[in-house]
């Protein structure tokens, strides 16, 4: 039931997402001044914002961009943190020391301060967030990846693979990572969740670049601008953030006990 | 026991002494410096650019501001402000104090919410109270501070008038920010109390204990002495997302704190700054793990000094 309500949520969100020019026809960056914070109305289902722009298209074309960078600091996350936790598991001694007390030094500041600091370095930008907020996954990822490829190691199918002389790369390949699989993708439907509620918070920090964009982040900006007479503005873009995420983690679960 | 913390000490310094470095070492990667930030943002002329970037060292090899800069901290100088050049610890000095109030005093409405809401989700019976504590968990998990803290602004200092919302520095002014962080942070400590309550009612001691014939708030007793521990764990990770959390209510409630410190500097690249900062957070990490990982081992018997 909840699972069937999760991706009934998440395909209804990625199919908004994507056909958002076709939903809608207006554009998310027109603004009519003349209609500046109009409360929500027929024309305007979700009223207009500061400059009178749509709120509705906005949030509608909004699934694109925060989706899109969402998605992108996943894959940022998941590819060198799977590839760090299984070399770091596998090959032990002092290859797991180094590269886990690298991701501890990592580990030691607080995610949100980590990504700013990587703003700092990258500069402003969708893809520069995206790359600071992926980055910042990645100690966390690894760990959790580590300790399920210390547990897969010991079954008896990696030993009998390992005794017949298979190579390590084939072991991790065929063997352990279908093992760890499960819990692996709980987890990275755990770090989209964190992706989203990040580089969200980046954007409406106003590190996104595009300070027009139809970012939900941005959204929530701009509607703390205005939240006094017109709140309307932030809650539109809120909502749409905390179904996401909302949906994402009822699929996901609390880490093992949903299986996807 | 004093080995292990010695051992432990060592080790937490190690990883501050990386955590810094790693800063570092990236920060001075990035294009563009302090004197970029402000100095050519105002349109001073090239010369006088270059003289302050040599006065301030910025034009020396890396290696070279590296050991000045680790040569200062071991003796307890973390360098100063590029900008308003104010000596660093005297800025985390000032700001850490509403900083560390707000943080903590969300920490404490985050774990009764979530050690709450957890043990209520543990129930065995009274599904309705279970799936209730469960979708409030999630609740807060999926709301974010920047959206809750605006919506709680509107709800209760404008709609309501009950609170002052942005601005002051009051106790009373702590209760929203307080509230927002706290019932974000809450979600995660009521998961995994939860689950690890759940687990511990399924081990061997409980059904020992049960056999034994002692009475249920006993039995109770001996599950939550193993299954809070957990709790603890996540405590201590949480404690640093309040730290990251405080950057964003800070900034909306517009509090005085390091959060606001942190996020100016960052808009100015200014790296003494930043790499305080670091310092500071992986300091308080180490810390805490530490005093968590001593109360695992003082709490659960079966969990060895090594």
């Amino acid at each position: 039931m909840r699972r069937f309500v999760a991706i009934v949520l998440l395909v209804i969100m990625a199919l908004v997402a994507l056909f958002s020019p076709l939903i809608t026809d207006r554009d998310p960056r027109h603004a009519v001044p003349e209609d500046q914070l109009q409360p929500p109305s027929a024309q305007y289902p979700f009223g207009t914002d500061l400059i009178g722009r749509d709120v509705y298209t906005r949030v509608l074309h909004g699934g694109r961009w925060t989706l899109g960078v969402a998605l992108l600091t996943a894959v940022v996350t998941l590819l060198p943190g799977t590839l760090i936790g299984l070399v770091a598991g596998y090959a032990g001694g002092w290859v797991d020391q180094a590269l886990m007390s690298l991701m501890d030094a990592m580990l030691a500041f607080p995610s949100l301060l980590l990504a700013l600091a990587w703003v700092a370095l990258l500069g402003s930008g969708q893809v520069q967030i995206a790359l600071a907020v992926g980055i910042a996954g990645i100690p966390a990822y690894a760990r959790v990846t580590r300790a399920a490829v210390l547990e897969a190691r010991t079954r008896p199918f990696v030993e009998a693979a390992r005794s017949l002389g298979a190579r390590p790369v084939g072991i991790l390949w065929r063997h352990v990572l279908p093992a760890i699989a499960p819990p692996m993708l709980a987890f990275a439907g755990v770090t989209l969740s964190w992706a989203i509620l990040n580089s969200a918070a980046l954007t409406f920090l106003g590190y996104g670049g595009d300070p027009g964009a139809p970012d939900w982040g941005v959204m929530l900006a701009d509607g703390r601008q205005a939240f006094r007479t017109a709140p309307w503005v932030a809650i539109a873009p809120g909502v749409a953030i905390s179904l996401t995420v909302f949906a994402i983690n009822l699929l996901a679960g609390s880490g093992h006990s949903v299986r996807w | 026991m004093i080995l292990y913390l010695l051992r432990r000490g060592a080790a937490a310094l190690l990883v501050v002494w990386m955590a810094v470095s790693l800063a570092f070492v990236v920060l001075r990667w990035s294009p563009g410096d302090a004197v970029d930030a402000t100095m050519a943002r105002a349109g001073l002329p090239d010369d006088e650019i270059e003289a302050r970037r040599d006065e301030l060292g910025l034009n020396d090899p890396i290696w070279q501001q590296y050991v000045v800069y680790v040569a200062g901290l071991v003796r307890g100088d973390l360098g100063e402000s590029l900008v308003s050049q104010q000596p660093v610890s005297e800025m985390i000095a000032q700001n850490f104090g509403p900083t560390a109030a707000l943080a903590f005093c969300a920490l404490l409405v985050a774990v009764i919410l979530g050690v709450g809401l957890g043990a209520m989700a543990s129930l065995p019976r009274w599904a309705g109270v279970r799936y209730a504590a469960e979708a409030i968990a999630s609740l807060t998990l999926s709301t974010p501070v920047y959206w809750t803290s605006t919506l709680a602004i509107y709800l209760f200092t404008i709609v309501l008038g009950l609170l002052p919302g942005v601005g002051g520095q009051g106790l009373r002014y702590l209760i929203l920010p307080v509230t927002v962080l706290g019932f974000h942070t809450a979600g995660s400590i009521a998961r995994v109390t939860a689950e690890s309550i759940r687990d511990a009612a399924k081990q061997d001691f409980v059904r020992t204990a049960r056999a034994k014939g002692l009475r249920d708030r006993q039995v109770l007793y001996h599950i939550l002495r193993v299954g809070l521990l957990p709790v603890l764990a996540v405590v201590a990770l949480q404690l640093g997302f309040l730290l990251g959390g405080a950057v964003i209510t800070e900034t909306i409630f517009v509090r005085r704190g390091l959060g606001r410190v942190l996020l100016t500097a960052v808009n100015n690249r200014d790296y003494p700054v930043i790499q305080g900062l670091v310092g500071l957070s992986a300091i308080l990490y180490s810390l805490i793990h530490l005093i968590a990982d001593a109360l695992y081992r003082l709490f659960d018997p079966r969990v060895e000094m090594d």
